[in-house]
């Protein structure tokens, strides 16, 4: 080999294992940032803010909290510390409904009874709002059956059922018949 | 002599009165084990029960609502300590009890109301259920029989009448325990 030839290759090499290097970067850039991206996707679980009705575990009825599906557990916590869990394979039917429930609590109802001339009932007939019930019916480790109700704001229970039917819930056929009883429950709304 | 004589008829007075406490004890042991409980209290404490999921026959009632009578049931029997045990329907531990009653709840009637007009008119809007509730034995003989009401007239949500149904169920059969001599197979029919 002459030397002209040598010199080009020794100028040649570092310069190949320099872009070597640099493609190397990039790759394990992209990679690293789709790495990222999926982590985050994955540590960000749904959450909803909910109103407990009945029958979640030992949660307290008629509490507010947030329902939330972390990994393969359903949980609600009225707090951040505490909370009741359930596994999602153990939830056996989702049904949805519909139903208006007076706003103000108990404050508004007395307010409401106090006011003069019987005006507090004007005042009913605007304090009402439409919420989603969600239930659901899930088992337990010995078999027993137990059931759930849920009352979330307008439009969301439909986006927890998704969620839910997307982390492995199956719906029985028995129950998809009874899942116009779901849509009747919508019928069932107060006027 | 007169000492061997005293000693015998002491002796056959003892041995008799050891058989008079002792006989009845162990022929009520043997024809009904539960009976030496009974004495201590209704007939449920010794007894267990199964709530099984609400039949709704034809009655077009929100699952919701299905939910939350079984749920409320379930609540209101475990906090009338009438029961040993009180099992949701399916649980396989109820099959170890051989004392096991099975309450069934079947809607008659269902009125659904409105809380808006309860809160503008008062006197409408009423939420309705009428229940027939059975307790069963576990060969399916009928132990109490009831038709039991839950409404919501004035305050509350529609939902609450779930919950004064399965209170009213409950009280039914706690008043029925109590005053009941201790003998579950005697048919109690009626209506709260």
């Amino acid at each position: 080999m002459s030397p002209a030839v040598t010199l080009l290759s020794n100028r040649v090499t570092p310069v190949g294992a320099r872009s070597r290097l640099l493609v190397a970067l990039i790759c394990c850039g992209l990679t690293a940032a789709a790495q990222n991206s999926t982590q985050l996707k994955a540590s960000t679980a749904f959450r909803i803010r909910v109103t407990h009705l009945v029958g979640f575990e030992d949660a307290k009825n008629n509490c507010s909290g947030a329902l939330s599906i972390q990994n393969d557990s359903l949980q609600f916590q009225k707090t951040r510390k505490s909370g009741a869990h359930i596994k999602i394979s153990s939830v056996r039917d989702i049904f949805l409904g519909e139903q208006s429930r007076q706003v103000g609590g108990l404050p508004l109802t007395l307010g409401e009874a106090a006011a003069p001339f019987g005006s507090g009932r004007v005042v009913s007939l605007f304090a009402h709002k439409k919420y989603d019930t969600f239930s659901f019916e899930y088992v337990d480790s010995n078999g027993g059956i137990h059931g759930a109700v849920f009352q979330l704001k307008k439009g969301q229970a439909a986006i927890v059922k998704k969620e839910l039917i997307a982390h492995g819930v199956t719906i029985s056929s028995f129950r998809v018949q009874s899942g116009t009883q779901g849509a009747t429950e919508v019928g069932h709304v107060d006027k | 002599m007169w000492t061997n004589k005293c000693g015998s008829s002491i002796a056959l007075v003892v041995a008799l009165v050891a058989a008079t406490f002792a006989l009845p004890g162990r022929l009520s042991g043997q024809t009904f084990p539960v009976t030496s409980s009974d004495r201590s209290g209704g007939f449920a404490t010794q007894w267990s029960v199964q709530v099984d999921q609400v039949d709704t026959g034809n009655l077009d009632i929100s699952y919701s609502f299905q939910i939350a009578i079984y749920e409320n049931l379930v609540f209101e029997l475990k906090k009338t300590k009438q029961f040993e045990q009180v099992f949701r329907d399916g649980d396989i531990r109820a099959g170890e009890f051989s004392n096991l009653l099975v309450l069934k709840t079947t809607v008659e009637k269902y009125t659904p109301g409105s809380e808006t007009r309860r809160a503008v008119t008062t006197v409408s809007g009423a939420t309705k259920l009428t229940v027939r509730s059975q307790l069963l034995t576990r060969e399916g003989k009928v132990v109490l029989e009831r038709s039991v009401n839950g409404n919501v007239r004035f305050f509350g949500s529609n939902l609450r009448a779930t919950h004064n149904l399965a209170h009213n169920i409950a009280k039914t059969i706690k008043q029925t325990s109590l005053s009941g001599s201790g003998q579950p197979p005697a048919i109690l029919t009626g209506q709260l």
